[in-house]
């Protein structure tokens, strides 16, 4: 994997989730962990899966799946850290994903899609990839389960 | 970005952590553990010996909710702890009793009083019912546990559904659960 420091506009790590490739802007990636412990406990927020323990910190574990893949991930589980902005306050959150990220290179291009969390589509050899909004897919999700 | 392919060594790096020292009752409730802090809970019963000391609410509007207790010259509102969080339903055996609140929690049983190092804000991913039932997180015996909020088990409007319940009135003061014992 590339380091944070040369990732740019159109880097982007690839992750799966279920049978299905996604990517996400690389800038905003910090690290792809292994399948350390899911700590739960209740708690009412919806797409929250609960919170793994990583370099000094709680981070929060977010479950895509049921929105993008259309049922909660399972099976052994990587986390893929990733930056969100709350106000002033940046706080990391996981990502559950099914298997190890790759590094991709390519221009985003611009989708007219109606799902709010897809930013544009990438292509990685013949594979068109859905390229995610991350900030609009954890609002998504929450919506979904909400209703 | 870079990639880890070995676990964390979660409590050592937990251990650096800035430390703030506080003693807590770590207690279980349908196989979940929590803390509380040690100084917010005045008395642990057992429920049998509670007996004969509560009274049932005749129609509370709050399922969590059953019991009176009178400690001395005040009214307790027993809340059932599995019930508030969510959790499957079980027989608890004793009830946590809070300092200077007028409420009791019936938990299943307790684990030990303990000492964590600090308490770790709640993520601003939860954005649910959980901001008002924890104080935050902390790391015990390599697990992380909500560390509940004691002021939390029933709101200033709960507290109000319930003194109607019962037939009393008490001040607002009281209904936030701010008396004195």
């Amino acid at each position: 994997m590339i380091a944070a420091e040369t990732a740019s506009q159109s880097s982007f790590v690839l992750l799966q989730i279920g049978a299905r490739r996604f990517a996400l802007p690389a800038v905003i990636v910090a690290e792809l962990a292994p399948p350390v412990r899911l700590h739960t406990f209740p708690h009412t927020s919806p797409s929250v899966a609960g919170v793994i323990v990583r370099r000094r910190r709680i981070v929060p574990v977010y479950d895509a799946g049921p929105l993008l893949v259309g049922k909660s991930s399972s099976g052994q589980q990587f986390y893929l850290i990733a930056r969100r902005e709350f106000g002033d306050a940046g706080e990391l959150g996981a990502i559950l994903v099914s298997g190890e990220c790759e590094m991709a290179t390519g221009e985003m291009r611009p989708e007219s899609d109606r799902r709010a969390y897809v930013a544009g589509m990438l292509t990685v050899g013949e594979e068109s990839i859905d390229v995610l909004d991350l900030e609009a897919l954890l609002a998504s999700a929450s919506t979904e389960a909400r209703s | 970005m870079s990639v880890s392919t070995t676990p964390d060594r979660e409590h050592d790096v937990i251990s650096r952590h800035l430390r703030r020292p506080e003693a807590v009752i770590l207690f279980w409730v349908a196989n979940q553990m929590f803390a509380i802090a040690a100084d917010a809970v005045q008395e642990i019963r057992s429920t049998d010996s509670l007996a004969g000391a509560a009274n049932e609410i005749e129609h509370s509007e709050l399922p969590k909710v059953r019991h009176i207790l009178q400690r001395g010259r005040r009214t307790c509102y027993v809340v059932n702890a599995g019930m508030h969080f969510g959790l499957p339903i079980t027989r608890p055996a004793l009830v946590l009793i809070l300092r200077q609140m007028r409420a009791a929690v019936l938990v299943d049983r307790i684990d030990r009083m303990t000492e964590i190092a600090a308490v770790y804000p709640l993520p601003h991913a939860f954005t649910g019912e959980e901001r008002r039932w924890y104080r935050g997180l902390a790391y015990v015996d390599d697990s992380v546990i909500p560390v509940v909020q004691p002021a939390g088990f029933l709101t200033a409007q709960e507290f109000a559904q319930l003194d109607r319940a019962a037939g009393g009135g008490g001040s607002q003061r009281e209904m936030q659960g701010a008396v004195q014992a």
